[in-house]
């Protein structure tokens, strides 16, 4: 077997500077410094704080996932170097040049550039979504494993039998898309927002509730304790064919809704618990009304989901439910199809439908912007020698599309 | 002094509350039951005690504290309770809501001047370097658990309220829970424990931050001095909004020219200046989606009509809210010949721009709703 390439990899795309060293898809350490307190005054990321901050934090970050890779290495069984792993044992560099905040992803661009130059290391430009819809396939290392007493067994299933095509779903504070790929490199998106990420409508929608900005993970919180059903909203984007999606309207709704029922007095905690829950139900109900349509449009073998709303359990089940129904219905189909020909003696048999395989991500962390994912899709790019030619030449691209 | 561990089941209340008002005051750690984990407390207002705390929870990486109070009247001593902080503390508390204020100025001052004098427990009721946040924030809990309201109410003064367990740990739902994980060191500092069994596995409490200015409805309306008179459109569609922007653009086309223009979009949360946006850009021949920047602050786009070559920028200002947040934008460098500059919440700054923006042209454009139209109001000076 061809031995893996170790990769360091950088994201400073966003708040959090993260560096991480992976081998594969095995993820031997993956450090991310949050800025989280920093932007707190902000309610966000302030560009100008968050450069300063990646500056400070880079270096550091980088020297600590080094660090942490070296004891994942030392525990490996099969790992015959005691030694500490330096930058000089890696294979090749990589950094996320979009799309992100431009200031930010300036400052990893410009560190791993100058890395690449002292060291003679190959570098890769990795584009940060991409991270996002393939961070599923990311695996423990052999000492996390072991800790975890995780069987050999479920490792080696997830390791190679993708089955193509493949749907990624990536929801985050700044994206929602879906995309499509029957190989990995080669991208098309199917659907996506036209305005608001969904986070950000969770985000927003909290803040009209008063619960601070952003309000998202209090949403998610909140909405546990509150019935779904309590509000209707509404279903964006029925009437066309596309499998874009909208979630501005969720918002006014939302605002709407909130004036004419509470008007000057204000929701009592259980009112807010249920406008939680509904809201939350209700921007991923329309995602779901679109996940349908994608079914229904592309053959798809599995679902992938990425991205910081990745880690809302209750995105997760509604997932799982709307595959559920998707495969309940084409059997239905099937069924009918079968009777409908046995009548007519028609000896064509039906092809077997597989079930959709759902992965998602083994850890909340690599939901977050993180480098780890960064690493393992440029441990593939690194197959396919798909490095940086010119050095000088690379830039950011803060509006970086998968499939460009 | 060694660890006591009084049972909070078999014990008189008086007792305990009498117990741990003497190990607090004489500046003692406390490991205390609440309605969602233990909390490990100290008098905030004990400089040396509070000391102690963040010893004990190590690596806390500046990460600010909150503190216990009884009631509202209580927290009013030492944080600004804006009409956002007001309703959540209506609609939650006693309960697990950690609601983020403003902290008094003058509590604020004073602690500046203990951070110099340190000289232990003090008269005065203010609180120690070390628990509000570097930004002058502080965390405000209520537990609703009968034994610690009590307790704090006859103290008198506030407490620290952070998790028992030492950073990174496992929630602590049970004494165990919190001394399996300490090191001897830390063992040692802990004065006394109120075991009160085995907690119920709620979640920590949800900390909800009400010291960020974003607004939900407009302050102002479109009443600027020069505004000399306000025409209005009413659009019943978001393909109608989209057109009239592009109308509006094209009315100011000589200007982009010249010194480039700036569009002020002003209108509540999901009124459609997003849309608006949507737009400009589509009579720009911008392809891209044009996404809400209301977390980066600023997106720019390439755009080609015509012979012109220039950007467009789209802000958001909702969550600036003061001049220096404003200055480190530096927006006028955004602003010129051939770019057009599209704010959104532009009342949010209309007070820190004074004479930044040159002589290029405003056009003010409000946006409000009535059922499910919109009107387009703007200013029609020239």
């Amino acid at each position: 077997m061809k031995k893996k390439p170790l990769i360091l990899a950088v994201d400073t795309s966003c708040d959090d500077t993260s560096a991480a060293v992976v081998r594969g898809n095995t993820i031997l350490s993956n450090i991310i410094a949050s800025q989280t307190e920093l932007h707190k005054p902000y309610g966000g990321v302030f560009p100008t704080v968050a450069k300063q901050a990646h500056k400070e934090n880079i270096a550091p970050t980088i020297k600590t996932a080094l660090k942490r890779a070296s004891i994942a290495l030392k525990n490996e069984i099969n790992f015959k170097n005691k030694t500490n792993l330096t930058i000089n044992n890696i294979d090749a560099l990589a950094v996320t040049i979009g799309p992100g905040l431009a200031p930010a992803l300036e400052v990893g661009l410009n560190h791993m550039k100058n890395l690449a130059i002292k060291t003679g290391k190959p570098l890769i430009a990795i584009n940060h979504i991409e991270g996002h819809a393939l961070s599923a396939l990311a695996q423990r290392s052999a000492r996390a494993s072991k800790i975890l007493k995780q069987p050999e067994q479920l490792i080696k299933a997830n390791k190679n039998n993708i089955k193509y095509p493949v749907l990624s779903i990536v929801v985050s504070g700044g994206h929602t898309q879906f995309i499509l790929f029957d190989k990995i490199g080669k991208y098309k998106i199917v659907g996506e927002s036209i305005d608001d990420a969904a986070g950000e409508c969770l985000d927003k929608i909290g803040r009209m509730l008063n619960l601070g900005y952003p309000a998202g993970s209090t949403m998610e919180k909140f909405a546990r304790s509150g019935n779904p059903k309590t509000v209707t909203f509404p279903l964006p984007m029925t009437t066309t064919k596309s499998c874009n999606m909208s979630f501005s309207g969720l918002k006014t709704f939302a605002r709407n809704y909130i004036e004419d029922t509470y008007g000057k007095t204000s929701p009592n905690k259980q009112q807010i618990y249920d406008f939680c829950a509904s809201a939350q139900y209700g921007v991923f109900r329309h995602i779901m009304y679109k996940l349908s349509k994608v079914l229904d449009k592309y053959p798809v073998e599995e679902i992938w989901l990425g991205g910081g709303v990745a880690a809302n359990i209750k995105l997760r089940q509604i997932i799982r439910k709307t595959i559920k129904e998707f495969e309940k219905n084409r059997e239905e189909k099937n069924q009918r199809f079968v009777s409908k020909n046995l009548n007519k003696n028609n000896s064509k048999t039906v092809t077997q439908n597989s079930k959709i395989i759902f992965r998602t991500p083994f850890t909340n962390k690599l939901c977050m912007d993180n480098a780890a994912m960064i690493g393992l899709v440029a441990g593939y790019k690194f197959g396919h020698g798909e490095f940086v030619k010119n050095l000088d030449n690379l830039e950011r691209i803060p509006r970086w599309k998968i499939n460009t | 002094m060694d660890m006591v561990i009084i049972n909070v089941k078999n014990t008189s209340a008086d007792e305990v509350i009498n117990k741990t008002i003497k190990v607090l005051s004489s500046g003692g750690l406390i490991i205390f039951p609440t309605e969602t984990t233990y909390g490990a407390g100290v008098d905030a207002t004990n400089p040396k005690a509070v000391k102690k705390l963040l010893t004990y929870k190590s690596r806390r990486e500046g990460r600010p504290l909150s503190i216990a109070v009884s009631n509202k009247n209580m927290a009013s001593k030492y944080v600004f309770i804006n009409d956002q902080a007001n309703s959540l503390f209506k609609q939650f508390l006693p309960g697990p809501v950690t609601v983020v204020c403003k902290v008094l100025r003058n509590v604020l001052k004073k602690e500046t001047q203990e951070l110099t004098k340190m000289s232990g427990a003090t008269k005065t009721i203010t609180l120690a370097p070390g628990v509000t946040s570097e930004f002058g924030t502080l965390g405000i809990r209520i537990p609703n658990y009968k034994l610690i309201l009590d307790l704090v109410a006859q103290y008198r003064k506030p407490i620290t309220a952070t998790s028992a367990n030492a950073s990174g740990k496992k929630r602590p739902y049970s004494v165990d829970d919190i001394l399996e994980n300490l090191s001897e060191k830390q063992k040692a500092l802990i004065n006394l424990v109120l075991d009160a069994g085995e907690l119920p596995h709620n979640e920590p409490s949800t900390v909800i931050d009400t010291t960020l200015s974003t607004p939900v409805t407009l302050r102002g309306g479109l009443n600027g001095k020069n505004d000399t008179t306000v025409s209005s459109i009413i659009s019943s569609s978001k393909t109608e909004t989209k057109e009239i922007a592009g109308r509006l653009l094209l009315k100011n086309w000589n200007e982009v020219s010249k010194n480039g223009v700036i569009f002020a979009l002003n209108g509540n949360l999901g009124t459609g200046k997003t849309i608006f946006t949507k737009g400009i850009a589509e009579f720009l021949n911008i392809d891209e989606t044009i996404k809400s920047p209301t977390y980066s602050y600023i997106e720019e786009y390439d755009f080609k009509r015509h012979q012109t070559t220039g950007k467009l920028f789209h802000l958001d200002m909702w969550k600036v809210e003061d001049k220096n947040m404003f200055d480190r934008l530096e927006i006028e460098s955004l602003i010129g010949k051939n770019n057009i500059v599209v704010i959104e919440w532009f009342d949010q700054i209309t007070r820190f721009i004074s004479s930044k923006f040159g002589n290029t042209k405003i056009v003010k454009v409000l946006i409000t709703q009535k059922e499910n139209k919109r009107i387009l109001k703007f200013n029609n000076n020239e």
